[in-house]
């Protein structure tokens, strides 16, 4: 009798925890995984996952059971069986969930520590987070002007450990590639730092996890892994883009910091943030393209909301970076009476 | 056909209500025409006190909004509640005035009108915090609709992004604040005093205050749409600096709303405990409470240690914007982290304050609705308080992301996985308590066995956020938001829902609609499932939570969670309308339609004025059900003892 129902009650728990198990492996849950830290974290995620659905089966498996075999007929007026305790279960379901969270603890601590681990040889990036855009600045390269690189998007050789160190102007932003699986807050007053190595090449969205206001849900940006060859020629188009100065650099400004959140046919970006350049800068003069990029809440196109294009564009950028935008933007748009 | 439901006594003479004020003096009475004068004059002083501080200091301008604010909302509340009569006893005793003869005119109800006064009977105060919570429950269901509308396709619909914030910002703050919390509180007030077999509470006046404090409470929160410039605090309820002091003038109300019903929390959780402690009746020693009390006893004291918490933390932010302190502002040497430290330093516990009371009302349900003692009655109640006193180790788990000093959360890591144990005993013994039962599925078992299965989901995710790995790929995602719902509706709402159907005839002496109950149980069961399990994948995908926008992949299961949740909106009018029309008409219930052993279902439905004829003998443990001839307690003396004397003998 005792033996039969412990059979049937296996039985109810191993079919939930097969069809759980399905759920849990057969759907993809996770992004790809393109980082050496994403595959160290996977680790733990399934191991936890592993230990999670033994237990819903476990708990499911005797809920239907005890629900379909001890349910009580309408005109039943007894009561159960006075079962007050069982000292021996009550241990044993005290001792295997501790058993079980000590080792999830002690492997994820592990995984912590080799996630974080930081060769000696490897390169550094700051980020800075601001409302509503992020900006990646590179200390080890110094262009003409005796300034380091600073992007828009975040461009990365495959394979190079990096040290991220974040900041933030204003409020609470958190740093954060889903493909890689580290994440970060930028605090204000505060360089916190995490750890990347990047381990496929690619393009992923750099998303920002913390509430920062109005534009919060448009704060993206873009990661760019390129093989170690790519990854010199575009530092190098770089510094060139830098030198040549005019409407040359101001392309490769609105690529860095402007394509995210507005379509321009001429640079082939498919932001929907923003207004369509295309359409909003048709034919506009000099003075209204640059007042647009300095203090864009000036004239807010129709449909739009004030507050959530940057406002401090005039002074992260040289008078000499925003002439060579204006051009740009004139040159591409047809405006300024060209 | 309406069935009149007799109170079982009748008010004694001597605690009639006193005579009606005539003329001109029925301004000056306890009221609410009382209200009507001195609500506007608080707000004109309010605004005078002000407006003459700033001319005498020489400030400039004179009218500033958030200065006024800060004034409205404590001066204003503060004549609402004097006018109303909830400071009447003591301005009387304090300012030797002739004693007022202790009458007991303020208690109980005999009409509707009862329940709009400063009450101090217990039942009555109970059911004003049940009523006042499912009217906040259901403004800030309304906002969650709102913003699943929005939500269903990727893009700008409807609002825009400040109004979207606002929305769950307001839904958060309503839902802990104005919901869950006060409507545990509510529970517990109905229900402890009759379990300890106590006339009342320990303190009925503070009793009566505390309730008041909610309904302002709610109103400051919900009248942040009104302020100029801004409307709604749009910084989530977590309020994190610095977007918190950046944000427009509305962000005060949280700041201020929050202190109203922090305090209402802790005056009840004071009163909890002195009555749990002082009030039992003989016998009631602590090992033969319900669990129940057990829950209220280890809540009420989570509360009174950490509500100041959040209370400093609020404070903290309004006088940064306010007086212009700086306590984080990092150039003026702030600390933007610390606020956080602060914050969660409440608002882990506040977790557990809104589910310790949910275990004790599924303990009790699933005890009675399985006819079997609870098993492992001991532990049940240790781990109870195991989890009060691990609750306040762990706050940084919210934090593993914020860049605090990093080797925190190691040991964070390990408390939070910790009280996973605890928490599965409690699971475990629900399981083992249904083991070779007679299990009956009225509504209040659907739903406590609903929660204790969708508990476990929600555990279960939590186990994922407490490792430090995965915690830092799912923090601040949706993964988050199913979290917190798995834990927030499927636990606390889940057993709330259980404790309103399971004591609902008592409360009203009728009983609600079962086959309506029963379909309520299953909307809110599927509905809630398709709405939250898929949010799991959305986040790990790289959803954020807080955002009315999101990349074009998520649309498709974006629409069926707001589908889903429409649905499950929906089935909460079926709750209010079985419970609306069980109340003026249901079906006579009787003094113990579910022949439960604990002392609140030994006395009429609903009970006498003040609770017992004469006060209970404990004899035994509450949940001896299978148990021949085992008592929990003997009523009104000798009489039934000689009863069952009598029975033993025949």
């Amino acid at each position: 009798m005792r033996k039969r129902s412990i059979i049937q009650m296996t039985l109810v728990g191993v079919v939930v925890g097969l069809a759980l198990a399905a759920v849990a492996f057969f759907i993809p849950w996770l992004p790809d995984a393109a980082s050496e830290q994403a595959d160290i974290i996977d680790s733990v995620y399934w191991v936890v996952t592993v230990i999670c659905v033994a237990i819903f089966a476990l708990v499911a498996g005797v809920a239907v059971y005890a629900v379909w075999k001890f349910r009580a007929a309408p005109d039943d007026m007894d009561d159960g069986s006075p079962i007050h305790g069982h000292t021996g279960l009550e241990i044993v379901w005290t001792l295997v969930p501790t058993v079980l969270v000590t080792f999830i603890a002690v492997y994820s601590g592990v995984a912590l520590a080799q996630a974080e681990d930081l060769p000696d040889d490897h390169r550094v990036v700051e980020v800075t987070g601001e409302q509503f855009a992020w900006t990646f600045t590179y200390p080890d390269v110094e262009l003409e002007n005796g300034e380091p690189l600073a992007s828009g998007e975040l461009v990365l050789p495959v394979g190079e450990p990096v040290e991220f160190l974040i900041t933030s102007k204003d409020v609470i932003h958190s740093f954060w590639v889903p493909e890689w699986r580290m994440k970060q807050d930028a605090v204000r007053g505060v360089t916190t730092r995490t750890v990347v190595e990047p381990s496929k090449v690619g393009t992923f969205e750099v998303i920002c996890t913390e509430l920062c206001g109005l534009g919060h849900a448009v704060m993206r940006s873009r990661a760019r892994v390129l093989s170690a060859g790519d990854f010199s020629a575009w530092v190098e188009e770089q510094r060139r883009l830098a030198a040549e100065g005019g409407s040359v650099q101001g392309e490769a400004l609105f690529s860095a910091q402007c394509a995210s959140c507005h379509v321009l046919e001429e640079a082939g970006s498919q932001g929907q943030v923003g207004p369509n350049l295309d359409e909003s800068l048709e034919g506009a003069e000099e003075d209204f393209v640059r007042e647009s990029i300095v203090e864009p809440n000036a004239t807010i196109a129709e449909g739009f909301q004030p507050d959530v294009m940057p406002q401090n564009y005039g002074e992260l950028f040289t008078d000499e970076q925003i002439d060579g935008l204006v051009e740009y933007l004139l040159e591409a748009t047809g405006g300024g009476g060209r | 056909m309406a069935v009149e439901i007799e109170h079982a006594t009748e008010h004694h003479p001597a605690h009639a209500p006193p005579p009606p004020r005539r003329g001109l003096r029925r301004l000056t009475g306890a009221g609410w025409l009382r209200v009507l004068w001195v609500m506007p004059l608080s707000f004109g002083l309010a605004t005078l006190l002000v407006i003459g501080a700033r001319a005498a200091m020489g400030f400039d301008p004179l009218w500033e909004l958030q200065v006024l604010i800060v004034a409205w909302t404590v001066v204003v509340p503060l004549g609402f509640l004097a006018a109303l009569g909830g400071f009447d006893y003591w301005a009387y005793w304090i300012s030797g005035k002739p004693t007022r003869p202790e009458d007991h005119s303020g208690h109980g109800a005999r009409t509707w009108k009862d329940y709009f006064r400063v009450n101090t009977d217990h039942k009555v105060i109970g059911i004003q915090y049940l009523v006042t919570t499912i009217f906040f429950f259901g403004a800030a269901g309304l906002m969650a609709m709102f913003m699943r509308a929005e939500l269903a396709r990727p893009g700008m619909q409807y609002v825009d992004t400040n109004t979207f914030n606002g929305l769950f910002s307001v839904h958060a703050s309503l839902m802990i604040f104005l919901f869950i919390i006060p409507a545990f509180a509510g529970l517990g007030n109905y229900v402890i005093p009759l379990m300890l077999g106590a006339p009342d509470m320990a303190f009925p006046r503070l009793n009566a205050l505390s309730f008041w404090l909610l309904p302002i409470a709610g109103l400051i929160m919900m009248s942040s749409y009104l302020v100029p410039d801004g409307g709604a605090f749009a910084a989530g309820w977590t309020n994190y600096v610095p977007l918190a002091v950046q944000q427009p003038d509305g962000n005060l109300m949280f700041q201020m709303g929050v202190q109203w019903a922090g305090a209402s929390s802790i005056m009840t959780a004071l009163n909890f405990l002195v009555t749990i402690i002082t009030m039992r009746a003989p016998g009631m020693s602590f090992w033969r409470m319900p669990l129940l009390v057990w829950a209220n006893f280890a809540t009420s004291t989570l509360v009174v240690l950490a509500t100041p918490f959040v209370a400093g933390s609020q404070f903290f932010i309004m006088f940064d914007r306010v007086l212009h302190t700086n306590f984080f502002n990092p150039e003026m040497g702030g600390d933007v982290i610390a606020y956080q430290h602060i914050f969660w330093f409440y608002s882990h516990p506040a977790v557990y304050i809104m589910m310790l009371p949910g275990f004790g009302i599924a303990s009790e349900v699933i005890s009675v609705f399985a006819r079997k003692p609870i098993f492992g009655y001991r532990l049940m109640a240790l781990s109870l308080m195991a989890i009060l006193i691990l609750g306040f180790s762990v706050w940084a788990h919210h934090m593993f992301v914020s860049g605090m000093q990093s080797w925190i959360r190691i040991p964070m890591m390990v408390t939070t996985l910790v009280i996973a144990v605890p928490t599965g005993i409690k699971v475990f013994s629900w399981l083992a308590t249904l083991w070779e039962g007679r299990i009956r599925f009225a509504t209040p078992m659907l739903f406590a066995l609903g929660f204790v299965t969708m508990f476990v989901i929600g555990g279960l995710s939590g186990i994922y956020l407490g490792s430090v790995p995965v915690d830092i790929h799912a923090s601040d995602t949706y993964f988050v938001v199913a979290h917190i719902h798995y834990v927030l509706f499927g636990g606390s709402l889940f057993t709330i829902f259980a404790g309103i159907y399971y004591w609902f005839p008592k409360m009203t002496g009728r009983m609600y609609d079962e086959r309506l109950g029963k379909i309520h149980f299953w909307l809110t069961f599927v509905g809630f499932n398709v709405t939250f399990f898929p949010m799991h994948w959305v986040g790990l995908q790289g959803m954020p939570r807080r955002v009315a926008d999101y990349a074009p992949e998520f649309g498709n299961w974006n629409l069926v969670i707001s589908i889903a949740s429409f649905g499950l909106g929906a089935s909460t009018l079926v709750f209010l309308y079985n419970m609306i029309v069980s109340w003026r008409a249901g079906a006579p219930a009787g003094p113990n339609p579910w022949r439960a052993l604990t002392l609140e279902w030994q006395v009429s439905s609903p009970p006498p004025i003040f609770n017992f004829h004469e006060i209970p003998q404990v004899v035994g443990s509450p949940y001896e059900y299978g148990v021949r001839g085992a008592r929990h307690a003997v009523l009104n003396g000798d009489r039934a003892a000689v009863e069952e004397r009598e029975k033993v003998e025949a």
